[in-house]
């Protein structure tokens, strides 16, 4: 009996292979072969209407020197930190103050959850008419109070945090959603213990909430890092990456090189570029986000 | 006692507010998609429209060909939220529970589609979906044609994969009692059998989170099918709602029109989803 048993285990189940198949040849074709690809066209001239020839690092050379797209690198980091900073913070400060019994949570968690269903296309149209200087919602109510209105997407200096508040607004419900889950799966005992302790409500925070909610933090930074680096839509629609290239941003260049000037060695170039910068902050935050502890991302 | 009562009352009042906040954009997208095109250019503001008529939708609608753009969207919607939800539940079920060579590096590698934007292969997988093989005029090197662009099998097939899907589903059939498969095993079934008679059926909530989601992103999405089509009749309603942009006097009521009749099925599905929804996040564990 026994050792029937442990010649089962060592049994293994070829029928694995048919199974995680379909995943895995578009995984395959679509991520993995693309990202070869993408490596290999970055050190060429490609256009889509010549066959590529071989350039060596040229492209990268002409990217340090690319003034559009050191703007975009810039724009899309500061988006990234001030989009996602926030974000987590509010989040984290709505669940916290949801979270206690109630008929109304699913009501507010709906609201706040919301935004994040709609798309971003309508979002940006939506925001657009907000900021428009003539029409908008904001100038609109700028004028009831009697105060100077504001030209928001089309000054300079404004365009950036426009585009910014909008990204908190549509997507802090997200990570309100899934903070709230993480607060479902802390022991209630905790907090007894703690209140026995005689341990005030911000003690409790800083010393039962938050470490508890590290993995939950770990997961949103992660995820949340990889969407704020792919800031795309917003731009296209609502500014088109000005004014004077203020929020131009790394994909956008991407898709501005590749498919409107069909530099398609340029653009890979930008790809890897891309690819890089994530895999380098996601793996910085895997080491540092741990912090020396078991974290435990599922 | 009392004093519990009033903070609760403040809590309500407080978060009522913030959530009001939240819903300003989305409540004026709707009361403008009512107004006419005076109310708004109007020194005067007000949230609520003059009447309530569905002049705008009308009109919105009837600019451009909104039957097929719904079409083309829920088509595609349809098919890649299927087809990813059998591949990743099946693809998940086998990490979570078979043992066979390779499972941990596979699994691994697959894991890179977490941790980088989609964007990064969309240069190459536009090059590999136009030099398709025996598609749209290609020759079977994939040169000649138009391949698999402006093809609804071009705008599903990339977005059929998902690491996050099997991921979720992975953890989630992780957490089955392994009591399940040897009752299975006993009873002579095997790992495909065990896998459509006993895990699939049982798992509805991974399948609407992950459902829900997928239905989501790709309904939404832009860049993909605004890199792959340049037909009127492969156009998503995402990609039909910049048309109202090009004009150089917006109509902004129209707009806001159309921007309803786009988000509305989302919106519905995640209203009728939400319990499930809520309780996939919990219960596969994404915490």
């Amino acid at each position: 009996m026994n050792r029937t048993k442990i010649r089962k285990k060592k049994k293994y189940d070829n029928c694995a292979y048919a199974m995680i198949f379909p995943a895995y040849f578009v995984f395959t074709v679509f991520i993995l072969i693309p990202i070869g690809m993408v490596l290999y066209y970055s050190v060429t001239n490609y256009n889509l209407y010549t066959s590529p020839d071989f350039v060596g690092l040229k492209n990268y050379i002409n990217l340090f020197k690319d003034e559009d797209f050191f703007i975009a690198v810039k724009n899309t980091l500061f988006y990234s930190v001030f989009t996602l900073f926030p974000q987590l913070a509010i989040g984290l400060f709505v669940a916290v103050i949801l979270y206690r019994k109630s008929k109304l949570i699913p009501v507010f968690r709906t609201a706040f959850y919301l935004p994040n269903v709609m798309s971003m296309v309508c979002m940006s149209m939506v925001w657009l008419w907000i900021y428009d200087p003539t029409f908008g919602l904001l100038n609109s109510i700028l004028k009831v109070f009697g105060a100077s209105t504001k030209q928001w997407l089309q000054d300079p200096n404004m365009a950036m945090p426009c585009v910014i508040l909008m990204g908190i607004w549509k997507n802090c419900g997200y990570s309100m959603v899934i903070y709230l889950s993480g607060l479902t799966s802390i022991p209630d005992s905790l907090y007894e213990a703690a209140s026995l302790d005689g341990a005030n409500a911000l003690k409790k925070f800083t010393r039962i909430t938050w470490p508890m909610l590290r993995p939950t933090t770990f997961f949103l930074l992660v995820t949340g890092i990889v969407n704020s680096f792919a800031v795309f839509e917003q731009i296209n629609i609502m500014t088109s990456g000005g004014p004077l290239n203020r929020t131009t941003t790394i994909v956008h260049q991407i898709y501005r090189r590749a498919f409107l000037e069909f530099k398609m060695g340029y653009g890979s170039a930008m790809s890897v570029v891309l690819l890089l910068f994530s895999i380098v902050v996601t793996a910085l935050v895997f080491k540092f986000g741990s912090g020396g502890q078991d974290v435990d991302v599922s | 006692m009392k004093k519990r009562k009033i903070y609760h009352i403040i809590w309500g009042v407080l978060m009522t507010l913030a959530s009001l906040i939240m819903l300003t954009p989305i409540l004026m997208m709707v009361m403008t998609s009512f107004k006419t095109m005076d109310e708004i250019r109007s020194a005067t503001f007000s949230f609520l429209p003059e009447k309530f008529s569905l002049g705008n939708y009308i009109m919105a609608m009837s600019n451009g060909n909104w039957l097929i753009y719904f079409r083309n969207s829920i088509c595609i919607t349809l098919a890649a939220v299927l087809f990813s939800l059998l591949f990743n539940s099946i693809a998940g079920y086998a990490f979570a529970r078979l043992k066979f060579k390779g499972a941990g590096v596979m699994f691994g590698l697959l894991m890179v589609g977490l941790m980088m934007p989609a964007q990064v292969t969309m240069l190459p997988t536009f090059l590999i979906m136009a030099r398709f093989p025996l598609a749209g005029g290609n020759n079977i090197w994939g040169i000649g044609g138009n391949g698999l662009i402006n093809t609804f099998a071009g705008l599903i097939i990339p977005l059929v994969s998902g690491s996050y899907g099997v991921f979720l589903c992975k953890q989630f059939y992780e957490n089955f009692p392994r009591s399940l498969d040897e009752a299975a095993e006993i009873d002579g079934a095997n790992r495909w059998k065990t896998y459509f008679s006993i895990y699939l059926p049982n798992s509805k909530a991974i399948l609407a989170t992950l459902g829900l989601m997928k239905s989501v992103s790709v309904w939404n999405d832009y860049l993909w099918p605004l890199v792959m089509t340049n037909s009127d009749s492969h156009k998503t309603v995402q990609l039909a709602l910049t048309m109202f942009k090009i004009d150089t006097s917006i109509q902004w009521n129209q707009l806001m029109a159309a921007s309803v009749m786009v988000v509305l099925p989302m919106v519905i599905l995640f209203l009728c989803c939400q319990k499930y929804f809520v309780q996939g996040i919990v219960t596969s564990g994404l915490k």
